[in-house]
């Protein structure tokens, strides 16, 4: 069941209902009210492999409670192992087996060594990336006694099966989640007029540009042999523009839906494409999952590689963002995805600029036009980087590479399309996501603050004008690209 | 040794690993008080702290550290040992 379907509206428009109008008197009956509707709407995506997400979160919230139990430090230890070893393992088999049975299989081969292994036939669990990631940390934070362990299994199977952020995220930490879980919720109407303008804006991206682009970007590509380079480029734009559309639209109707019934998620983009090197970006785009990868993966390889000063702080970034890559998919190219990430951190880290905050204080035509160097630059990298996950293995990345790379880069692009008018609308519509991003950025995200001062007349007009143009401009609805991750 | 000689040094440390020229250190003070300090030098940090100290620190007393307040009474209880 994905957010923009008919069945969904149906389904949370009752679950609403429910939620706030008869179930609103009991905070335990409210919360099983929510883990009824996490199972149901994950069964309606993937009923076969429910029992999974209810083992997995009975058998971390048993250990979580074991480890607190203990003071035994070498039980305590072991018994985090144990779960992290779980959770990694069933990324293991259910991600990465075929891959690496695929791989052992071609490295043995080119040694002239064939075997007769063959792919298993394995489903990939909906959302268990992500549902993962939330036990590991949970057990994570118990052992190191950041929190308590949760004794309500109510709560903890919710904060594990919560199901606006279910499949595809924000990954909200135990810490921040589990407390709403465990306090009554009150109807706030300013939080779900806020959560109704994120959906509205998570839609807009979705549907309108990210699932039109994806029908550009496979013709592009499809045809990429008989394109110039500067068809190539127009396609790696519309392309990190599809992703960013898709996985930073899901979060908002994410956060948007969890806004409606009270809960507060952690964002999961803060304008990525305004970023003035690629530190700043990867602060600001799938902010979830890089600060979990910061905490418990990048944080313990730079403890453990400390004395060997930078040169260990590069070690660890690039093996924090190979791993980054591998969490996305289980192939080579996201694998050199990861590890192009990591090494453009190198110079930053030689130079000493890897800052929080890049020098913004002076605003002169200098400091201004250095900023939009750094902007441009970053944004190139990033989304000629991008192209490895579109193509189809690694050697047609660097025939798209090769291709930009030559003369036909300097003449004009060619859309290989059937209906220019409508990929000219959807580039207008690219035009306007970035003004309004540019204008919104200090904010949430983009509509937020949009008109907040304009009489109220006008500021419905404008959102009457986005449902029309939803409506109006929709594609044919694609599968979110992250929900595959 | 005295609280006011580990700020000190440590106001040094900090000075030289976030090349600026003089750092003012409190006990309140957090990695969000200084625009330098990140996750991605935090560990540089810790080990210029542990040679010039000569400690060392466990992760999980880092993962509890929340101001140089934290860093200064680890300090002070590693040194008595």
């Amino acid at each position: 069941m994905e957010f923009n379907s008919i069945l969904f509206v149906l389904f949370f428009s009752t679950f609403f209902f429910l939620y706030w109008f008869v179930f609103n008197k009991n905070l335990k009956t409210q919360n099983l009210l929510i883990l009824a509707g996490s199972y149901l709407f994950y069964a309606c995506s993937d009923w076969r492999l429910l029992s999974l997400l209810i083992i997995s979160s009975f058998i971390n919230y048993q250990l979580g409670k074991k480890i607190a139990a203990t003071d035994d430090e070498k039980q305590k230890g072991l018994l985090t192992t144990l779960g992290v070893t779980f959770g990694v393992g069933l990324l293991f088999y259910f991600k990465y087996l075929n891959f690496f049975i695929d791989s052992f299989s071609k490295l043995i081969a080119s040694f002239g060594i064939h075997t007769s292994t063959h792919s298993l036939n394995i489903i990939l669990p909906l959302g268990l990336s992500f549902y993962t990631f939330k036990t590991i940390s949970y057990l994570l934070d118990v052992n190191s006694e950041k929190i308590k362990p949760i004794k309500d299994w109510v709560v903890f199977f919710n904060y594990v099966s919560f199901f606006p952020t279910m499949i595809a995220g924000p990954i909200d930490r135990a810490t921040s989640f589990a407390p709403q879980l465990e306090k009554a919720r009150v109807f706030n109407y300013e939080n779900a007029t806020t959560g109704l303008r994120q959906i509205l804006w998570g839609f807009f991206k979705k549907l309108v540009i990210a699932d039109n682009c994806v029908e550009i970007t496979n013709n592009l590509f499809d045809n990429y042999l008989k394109l110039p380079g500067s068809s190539l480029v127009l396609g790696a734009f519309i392309y990190i523009v599809e992703i960013y559309a898709d996985f930073s639209g899901y979060s908002d109707m994410a956060i948007g839906f969890s806004r409606l019934i009270g809960f507060n998620v952690t964002k999961n983009f803060n304008f990525p494409f305004f970023s003035q090197n690629t530190s700043e970006f990867w602060r600001r785009w799938h902010i979830s999952l890089t600060s979990w990868m910061t905490e418990y993966v990048y944080t313990p390889l730079t403890f453990a590689f400390r004395s060997w000063g930078k040169s260990g702080l590069l070690l660890a970034i690039v093996i924090n963002f190979v791993l980054v890559g591998l969490w996305h998919g289980a192939s080579l190219n996201f694998i050199l995805f990861g590890f192009l990430h990591g090494c453009y951190f190198i110079p930053l880290v030689i130079n000493g600029t890897v800052n929080k905050n890049p020098a913004n204080t002076t605003d002169n035509f200098f400091s201004n036009l250095k900023r939009f160097i750094n902007r441009s630059g970053t944004f190139i990298l990033v989304m000629l980087t991008a192209m490895i996950l579109r193509a189809n293995s690694i050697t047609e990345a660097f025939h798209y590479y090769i291709k930009i790379f030559s003369k036909s880069l300097f003449s004009i692009p060619v859309l290989p399309t059937q209906n220019p008018k409508s990929d000219l609308a959807i580039i207008f519509f690219i035009f306007i996501m970035f003004i309004l991003e540019w204008f919104g950025r200090h904010t949430d995200f983009a509509l937020e603050k949009l008109g907040s001062k304009w009489p109220k007349i006008i500021r419905w007009g404008v959102y009457i004008i986005f449902v029309l143009v939803i409506f109006i401009f929709m594609a044919k609805p694609q599968q979110f690209v992250y929900a595959q991750f | 040794m005295e609280e006011n000689q580990i700020i000190e040094r440590l106001e040094k440390i900090f000075s030289s690993v976030f090349g600026k020229e003089s750092i003012v250190l409190t006990r309140t003070t957090s990695a969000g008080d200084i625009a330098e300090w990140n996750s991605l030098n935090h560990m540089i940090l810790i080990s210029e702290v542990e040679t010039a100290f000569n400690l060392k620190f466990k992760l999980k007393e880092l993962n509890k550290m929340q101001h140089v307040g934290d860093l200064i009474d680890l300090i002070i209880s590693k040194s008595i040992v």
